[in-house]
């Protein structure tokens, strides 16, 4: 299949902004519209531009899929390391840790929940896609 | 390397399964309702509206009240969501990924 060069430079150009908007949209889902979900899927989309607008092996040395599947089942530990810290303190299950008056804000636990999410989410969803990629590509 | 890969994802995914046993087994330890059921409001859901608006910034510190629902009383949903995905991945690499 022939490609312009216009999608191939658009392509190269425009995904590591969309990474950095993927990582705005997780890093202030506490205060503006955005969060975990959407932020890593938005990081998913620049990664998935860049295996079509370019080619499924460019995306895939940039982002090797056995790096994001450590990524993947790491955050997801750590998500319910997360959770089970609020059992530890005393509380429930996902509990806010951090009391009122501390010296991190107790927005800090919403925040940590954000970022794993962010990074789960995000490397499950390019890692779907880039499977499915390398298929057709044979 | 893929020893390790295979090693974490059976680890995470059977702590998925045993998380949901542990919290359908001891249901005092599984997220409660905001507690705004037992306010003299007759009516459960308006009191569960007004608990949020009000008191919902202060009790989970996200200035956002969408985060603050889904991350600060929902946060159980969300865990539920991302181990639809873990499995949808799973799944994939399981039916595309072994060949090499």
């Amino acid at each position: 299949m022939r490609k312009t060069d216009i999608i191939d430079v658009i392509a190269r150009k425009l995904s590591p902004y969309i990474l950095l908007f993927g990582f705005y949209l997780v890093a202030f889902g506490h205060r503006t519209p955005g969060g975990g979900f959407q932020g890593g899927v938005v990081m998913a989309s620049g990664i998935i531009l860049l295996a079509l607008g370019r080619d499924p092996t460019v995306a895939m040395t940039a982002f090797p899929p056995a790096k994001l599947s450590i990524a993947e089942a790491a955050s997801y530990i750590l998500l319910l390391a997360l959770g089970v810290a609020g059992v530890a303190v005393g509380g429930y299950f996902l509990e806010n840790v951090l009391p009122p008056g501390f010296a991190v804000p107790r927005v800090g636990f919403v925040f940590a929940l954000n970022i794993v999410i962010g990074i789960k989410v995000g490397a499950g969803v390019s890692l779907i896609a880039l499977h499915l990629f390398r298929e057709e590509s044979g | 390397m893929r020893r390790v890969v295979r090693v974490m994802v059976d680890a995470a995914a059977l702590l998925a399964i045993a998380v949901f046993l542990v919290l359908s087994v001891v249901p005092e330890i599984a997220t409660p309702v905001a507690d705004a059921t037992g306010s003299e409001t007759p009516r459960a859901l308006d009191s569960i509206r007004v608990h949020i608006l009000e008191r919902g910034t202060e009790e989970t510190g996200a200035f956002n009240l969408v985060t603050a629902i889904y991350l600060g009383y929902r946060a159980y949903d969300t865990l539920g969501e991302t181990i639809v995905l873990l499995l949808a991945v799973s799944g994939i690499v399981y039916l595309v990924g072994a060949k090499r």
